[in-house]
C-alpha cells in the first residue's frame, strides 16, 4: 500500500482512486472504516510530503523568505517572491473547498464502483487537457517545431497570473473525488494557463505540499492517539516516500517534452476495465 | 481598510471554530474542537492581511 501510495500520489492517475480500487480487486483485508485507516494514510502522505519537500528544499527556503519579505513589505520585488504569493492564491481555494467538502464528498463516492467511473472521466479529462493544448499550439504556429522547441514557447511558474494560480488550487478540490487524480487536474490546471508540461508539474507538486503536509499533521494527535503497529506503519510510510521520491524525478524529467495523454489512456483503461471487474466479477 | 476588516472576522470565526462554539459544516458536529476550520479561517486571516499590506503599499505609491 505505501508503494502504490507513493507512487500514485505524484503520477496523474488517482491515488485515492487507486487505495479504494486496488485493495477492492484484489481482496485485500483493508477496511477503510478500520480506526486504523485513516492514521495509516496520514503516514503515508506524510511520507509523500517528505518527499516532495527534499525535492525542493532549497526552492522553499527561497519560497519561504520570499513569502515573507513580500508579505511584509507589501510589494513583489522577485520571481520567488511571486511564486510564494501565487502558492498562496493557489493554496486557499482547495483549503476552502476541502475543509467544508471533503467529509461529503467522500463518504458520497468511497465506492469503488464510483472511483471506478471517476478514473476513467480522470482519463477523458487527461486527454482533453492535451487536445486543448494542441489547439494553443496550433494556434501559436509551433506545431511543427520539436517538441522541447514547442514547450520553450510556453510559460514558467513564476510567470502566471494570480487568477490562474487560483484556478490551478481550485482544480485540485476535483481530487475530493476518489479517482480525480489531485496532480492531473492541477498539471492540467496549469498547462490551461499556459505553463510547460514540466512547469505545471512543478507548480503542481509545490502546491500539493502544504496541504499534504498539513493534512497530515492535523491527524498526528489522531495517529499518537490510537494503538497502532507505529513500525510498521512507519516502513509504509518510508516506502510511500521513496516512491514518492523517484517517481517525482521521473516526472519531472518525462514532462520535458512528454504529454498527458499516455496517463490519460491508462486511466480510460483502468477505469473501464475495474467497472467490468467490479459489475461482473462473481 | 475591507481586508482588515476581513481578516478581525477571520480571526473570530477561527476563534469560534477552535472553541467549538461554531458547527456550521464540519464532519463531526459532536466534537468539542474544530482545529480543521480554525487554520483554514486564520490561515484566510493572514492571507486578507497580506492583500490589505499590499493594497496599502499600491495606494502610497
Amino acid at each position: 500500500m505505501g508503494l502504490l501510495q507513493g507512487a500514485t500520489e505524484l503520477f496523474p492517475v488517482s491515488s485515492l482512486g487507486h487505495a479504494v480500487l486496488v485493495p477492492s480487486l484484489l481482496h485485500w483485508s483493508f477496511r477503510q472504516s478500520d480506526p486504523s485507516f485513516v492514521p495509516f494514510l496520514v503516514l503515508l502522505h506524510l511520507g509523500t510530503a517528505g518527499a516532495l519537500l527534499f525535492i525542493y528544499r532549497t526552492q522553499w527556503v527561497d519560497i519561504i523568505k520570499g513569502f515573507f519579505a513580500a508579505a511584509l513589505r507589501g510589494r513583489i520585488e522577485k520571481p520567488s517572491e511571486r511564486l510564494a504569493m501565487l502558492l498562496l492564491v493557489g493554496t486557499i481555494p482547495a483549503g476552502i473547498l476541502g475543509v467544508f467538502l471533503e467529509h461529503e464528498l467522500k463518504s458520497l463516492f468511497a465506492s469503488p464502483v464510483a472511483a471506478a467511473s471517476f478514473l476513467a472521466l480522470n482519463g477523458f479529462l487527461m486527454l482533453g487537457f492535451e487536445v486543448l493544448r494542441r489547439r494553443a499550439e496550433k494556434r501559436a504556429a509551433i506545431d511543427a517545431k520539436t517538441r522541447v522547441e514547442q514547450e520553450e514557447s510556453f510559460a514558467v511558474a513564476e510567470q502566471i497570473s494570480f487568477k490562474a494560480a487560483a484556478l490551478v488550487g481550485a482544480c485540485q478540490a476535483l481530487a475530493l473525488l476518489p479517482g480525480i487524480s489531485r496532480s492531473g487536474v492541477t498539471i492540467g490546471g496549469g498547462l490551461m494557463a499556459g505553463l510547460r508540461h514540466q512547469e505545471a508539474a512543478r507548480f503542481s507538486f509545490l502546491l500539493a505540499t502544504p496541504i499534504i503536509a498539513a493534512a497530515g499533521v492535523l491527524e498526528i494527535p489522531q495517529l499518537l492517539a490510537s494503538s497502532v503497529p507505529l513500525s510498521e506503519y512507519l516502513a509504509a510510510a518510508v516506502l510511500a516516500g521513496t516512491a514518492a521520491y523517484l517517481s517525482a524525478r521521473f516526472l519531472l524529467r518525462y514532462f520535458r517534452s512528454g504529454r498527458l495523454d499516455p496517463y490519460g489512456w491508462y486511466c480510460v483503461a483502468a477505469g473501464i476495465a475495474s467497472l467490468a471487474l467490479l459489475t461482473f466479477r462473481p | 481598510m475591507a481586508l482588515v476588516v476581513l481578516a478581525v472576522v477571520f480571526v473570530v470565526v477561527a476563534g469560534l471554530y477552535a472553541v467549538g462554539a461554531l458547527q456550521f459544516m464540519v464532519s463531526d458536529p459532536h466534537a468539542s474542537h474544530h482545529y480543521t476550520h480554525a487554520i483554514l479561517f486564520a490561515v484566510l486571516a493572514v492571507a486578507s492581511l497580506i492583500g490589505a499590506n499590499f493594497a496599502r503599499a499600491k495606494g502610497t505609491a
